[in-house]
């Protein structure tokens, strides 16, 4: 085999070249990886979001939690089903909530829609690694809300001690700042459940009942009771199931990353072929040579095939590692379930170094096996006569 | 500015090169008068500094030091944009490896220069012809430079460098690439050039043979002309 | 022009070479066509929606929020409004499909005379109006799904706990950048089936029906759309459902909006492509130049001046990079013609088409690109020595 020193002096002898095509493949990788990244992020929150002992519980066809609703009273009854997991304080680890999705102002002007969530206490537990990071929980029926640290960064009024405004009427003071371990409750604004009935004028309506079984077989038979039981006749449904029929959005954010990044490294390609095209071109009498010495046609393609990979590695390298300073981002788009804003933090894991790796190795395959062929195909005679 | 009788003339020329802190010497003190017409040979060992001495009567390169009129020019004078000019008007190249463009025909090859002037499309196209009529290649118009055989190609490199009608010729070892035969024919052509349009013509070669065609025959060695013999035999448009 | 021959034929001199580069150009502003396209149509569909004189009225809270019928009708006493439809999303199912396309309870007596730019046959309109079960729906959507008239629309709940059983009475007709996807039914089926649910059912049932979702208006002139906004606003500041009444237009550019930080990234992203494509180009002529350094110097010789030299190095520049471009946007608006992409979002995209000022834009970047990229190789060119290049060893 011709020694991969070889192929690495002369990356390094034609340094221009090879660096220019390591900035057109790295800057090609690292804008795949950034959409790609943000759909790992967006899978990541509604994974971490999905407990498996928990159920939503809505109105039955309801597909999305912002859309349906049911008497508080039969919500009511649910708290005292059995098979409810139950705090230290020894109450049911089960809330009910109601959503409203008002327009709100983003710091720069312009607007959105953003979800505020009205909660009960027990709310917390059944979100996971809930945090206050600023501030404190709100206290009942005080018109008081807590903001997710996303919203909070970006929203006007959403900053600890300001106050909210949706509409004419709903205010609400920012007591807290919350984290959720990058669950999706990270893109919501949580206010007094009662508050937000009064003010949205719906009192006795629930979004969801929230709760969490005590055990796998306790979770069955609510499920069941639920779904079933002609006193309810609801859609009791396993949270993870619910998050992983709301990925919805983040199956478009895929396909358009998928789509961009097969087209870019398809660009890339091209970009590789020419580099290498070059690279056999101005070698033909040193192919020649080398063919001469005794090295096969297979070691002189798997020599210039090495080397296309090594130099779209690199660029690929270059591209991954201009993400990692991107792994403090938050971007924040709609949701086109609800029309609500998300918040989705750029998350740098197996997702994009997978495409990243898969852009790298299509690229440096590809790209350098036509040119490659062509170093094989060379007559030595010719070759060694080239000048 | 009156006329003068040498239309070449080099006076008190040093030509340096710098390569790091290294002076390099390359012509040295040299003085030259080239008459109107004459056909000069310069020869000398490798490294004696004829192509830069042509370089520089060419107008290609400046001396470091001393004065090179030509045709009643002082080159020095001239900015880079005014000698490029100049050198359009002025000077026909003719090089050892030919120096075609690959990519044009023999017709477009010799029509570059033209391309500089403002002659009319059909014009040009009459000095073309002319052109390679003269060098013997009518009927080759529309061959590629790849397509021709050595001889072919330097006889398109010289319509291209008489296209233009210029007052001097200047030729880098043109035959140093041909067979002997061939080598020739091509040294006929300058000197019916020479004699029959008139070409002040320099060339540098390494071959007595195709210096024997002159009518002068220059030697440098180290910078420094080491002879200068004027070929009696020789007829030439100067005598 | 007369060095056009020239420059033509080095642009050729190493086919493979500058077919590469334009193909990665092309494919590369294939791609950001259809990024910059995204935002581009809603930015112009927005802005052509000014000459039909509409405003909309929603819940001050936004989507979610209720807006009384009774609204809609003292909205149409007010002095300069045409007419006026209750336009409330249903959101349902098709064939178990979740949001396959847009579906609106109208009214249908007035829903044509607002959305006048939708054609649909006096006959089929007539039938639509008479059947309180009946549907009209949009032309891409009858061909796609293969329905016709007399075809049942079936829409399953989903927001609401109803199921509509609908009858296609009308295919409507427009403009190329209108939704022609829509299913419009009447607003009293659904309200009728809202209120029997909620006699039955529990209290915040009851609350379904008789809500307009949004008030669509049609006024009698531009001039007067402000002055019909803050009347609307006004009447129902007090009452228990405030409004937010705005333009159609300013309503369609808040749907930008609730994009957020997608469209800058999507331009960080159409940057970095840019930039690329300069390593791209730029690498690729710097390699074609390295190769015909004796070449220039000869050109150089016989009298090509600096400036001349480097024009012709960098007209060839963006020749290449124009010809990748032309095939990559012009390209992508042809094939945008041909195949409706709108098609393959599931309902997510109503129309999908490259606007001209895009295509030209992406033209614009091409020929950027190719004078960027060639600009190092050209000035390189253009001051490197003739007597170096001449130099026979190099």
């Amino acid at each position: 085999m011709i020694p991969l020193k070889y192929n690495v002096r002369n990356l390094r002898v034609r340094w221009k070249t090879t660096l220019m095509t390591m900035l057109g493949t790295g800057l090609v990788v690292w804008s795949s990886c950034i959409l790609f990244g943000l759909v790992e992020g967006l899978e990541y929150s509604l994974r971490v979001s999905g407990e498996p002992l928990d159920l939503i519980v809505m109105r039955k066809g309801s597909s999305n939690e912002t859309t349906g609703g049911f008497a508080s009273s039969k919500a009511e009854e649910i708290l005292n089903l059995p098979g409810i997991a139950r705090d230290e304080a020894g109450q049911p680890l089960a809330a009910l909530e109601l959503l409203n999705i008002p327009i709100a102002q983003r710091k720069d002007g312009t607007t959105t829609n953003v979800i505020i969530r009205g909660v009960q206490p027990a709310s917390r537990n059944l979100r996971p690694d809930f945090k206050i990071v600023e501030g404190r929980f709100l206290d009942q029926g005080k018109e008081e809300c807590i903001v997710s640290r996303n919203l909070s960064r970006s929203f006007k009024g959403a900053q600890l001690g300001a106050e909210l405004k949706f509409g004419e009427k709903e205010k609400y003071r920012v007591v807290g700042v919350f984290t959720a371990g990058g669950s999706s409750a990270e893109s919501e604004i949580w206010a007094d459940l009662r508050d937000l009935e009064k003010n949205t004028g719906r009192v006795g309506t629930v979004s969801c009942v929230q709760l969490r079984a005590a055990t796998a077989a306790d979770f069955e038979k609510l499920q069941a009771t639920l779904n079933d039981d002609p006193q309810f006749k609801l859609a009791a449904i396993p949270e993870t199931v619910y998050f992983e029929s709301q990925s919805r959005s983040s199956l478009f954010l895929k396909a358009a990353g998928t789509m961009i990044a097969v087209l870019l490294t398809l660009g890339a390609m091209f970009a590789a072929a020419n580099t290498m095209f070059a690279a056999v071109s101005a070698r033909t009498r040193e192919i020649g040579t080398l063919r001469a010495l005794g090295f096969s046609r297979r070691d002189v393609l798997i020599s210039f095939l090495g080397e296309s990979l090594l130099l779209c590695m690199m660029g690929g390298a270059i591209g991954l590692l201009g993400t990692i300073p991107l792994s403090s981002l938050t971007y924040e788009t709609s949701d086109f379930n609800s029309f609500a804003a998300v918040t989705v933090a750029f998350r740098f894991g197996p997702l994009v170094m997978g495409v990243a790796l898969a852009m790298t190795l299509a690229m440096g395959v590809f790209g350098g096996m036509f040119p490659a062929l062509r170093a094989v195909r060379l007559d030595v005679i010719l070759a060694l006569r080239e000048l | 500015m009156t006329h003068n009788s040498a239309s070449i003339e080099l006076k008190g020329v040093d030509k340096e090169y710098r390569r790091d802190e290294f002076t390099i010497p390359v012509l040295v003190n040299l003085d030259l008068a080239v008459a109107e017409g004459e056909f000069l040979a310069l020869m000398g060992p490798s490294g004696s500094g004829k192509t830069t001495l042509l370089n520089l009567i060419a107008g290609l390169d400046r001396a470091t030091r001393g004065e090179v009129n030509v045709h009643g020019q002082d080159l020095g004078r001239l900015s880079d944009a005014l000698i490029t000019r100049w050198r359009a008007d002025n000077v026909g190249f003719i090089f050892q490896t030919y120096n075609l463009i690959p990519v044009l025909t023999a017709f477009e090859n010799v029509e570059l220069p033209l391309l500089l002037t403002h002659l009319s499309k059909r014009a040009r196209r009459e000095n073309v012809a002319t052109a390679l009529r003269i060098v013997g290649l009518a009927g080759r118009e529309h061959h590629y430079p790849r397509q021709l055989s050595g001889g072919q190609e330097q006889r398109v490199a010289i319509a291209r460098a008489i296209v233009t009608d210029p007052y001097l010729l200047v030729a880098d070892e043109p035959t140093g690439d041909l067979d002997r035969a061939t080598a020739g024919e091509i040294l006929e052509l300058l000197e019916q050039l020479n004699r029959e349009f008139q070409k002040t013509i320099v060339m540098v070669t390494h071959d007595p043979l195709a210096a024997q065609r002159a009518s002068r025959i220059l030697h440098l060695d180290k910078g420094q002309l080491v002879g200068d013999v004027t070929q009696e035999g020789r007829i030439s448009a100067a005598s | 022009m007369k060095y056009l021959n020239y420059i033509w034929r080095n642009a050729r001199r190493n086919p493979v070479r500058s077919l590469l580069t334009i193909a990665s150009t092309s494919v590369c502003l294939f791609l950001m066509m259809i990024l910059l396209s995204f935002f581009a149509i809603n930015d112009e569909v927005t802005g052509s929606v000014g000459v039909y004189n509409r405003v909309c009225v929603l819940n001050a809270n936004g989507f979610a929020g209720r807006i009384p019928i009774a609204f809609m009708n003292e909205i149409a006493q007010i002095d300069g409004v045409q007419a006026a439809t209750p336009f409330s999303w249903f959101g349902g199912k098709y064939h178990d499909e979740i949001l396959p396309f847009a579906q609106f309870a109208v009214d249908a007596d007035t829903a044509f005379t607002i959305m006048n730019e939708l054609t649909i046959a006096p006959d089929q309109l007539k039938a639509f109006q008479t059947n309180k079960n009946g549907c009209v729906i949009g032309r891409k959507l009858a061909n796609e799904r293969k329905l016709k008239i007399g075809d049942p629309m079936p829409l399953e709940r989903d927001l609401y706990p109803v199921d509509l059983d609908l009858t296609i009475q009308g295919i409507y007709d427009g403009p190329a950048n209108r939704d022609l996807r829509m299913c419009l039914f009447h607003w009293g089926y659904l309200d009728e089936l809202l209120k029997r649910v909620g006699a039955t059912g529990s209290a915040s049932e009851a609350h379904l029906s008789g809500n307009a979702g949004m008030v669509f208006i049609k006024c009698k002139s531009a001039n007067i759309m402000p002055a019909i906004c803050k009347a609307v606003d006004d009447r129902f500041r007090n009452s228990d459902y405030p409004t937010r009444t705005q333009t159609e237009e300013a309503f369609g550019k808040m749907f930008a909006e609730m994009l957020g930080d997608l469209k800058g990234m999507i331009r960080v992203i159409g940057m970095a492509v840019v930039f690329s494509l300069l390593c791209v180009a730029g690498n690729s002529m710097a390699m074609s130049m390295r190769e015909r350094t004796t070449e220039v110097a000869v050109l150089k010789a016989i009298g090509f001046g600096k400036r001349l030299v480097l024009t012709l190095v960098l007209t060839e520049a963006v020749l290449v990079a124009t010809i990748g471009g032309a095939i990559g946007s012009l390209g992508c608006k042809a094939l945008c013609e041909v195949v409706d992409l709108s098609r393959y979002s599931a309902g997510f995209l109503p129309f999908y088409y490259i606007p001209w000022p895009i295509a030209l834009e992406g033209l614009a970047v091409a020929l950027l690109i190719g004078f960027v990229s060639g600009l190092f190789p050209a000035l390189r060119a253009a001051n490197s020595s003739v007597v170096d290049g001449l130099r026979k060893v190099i």
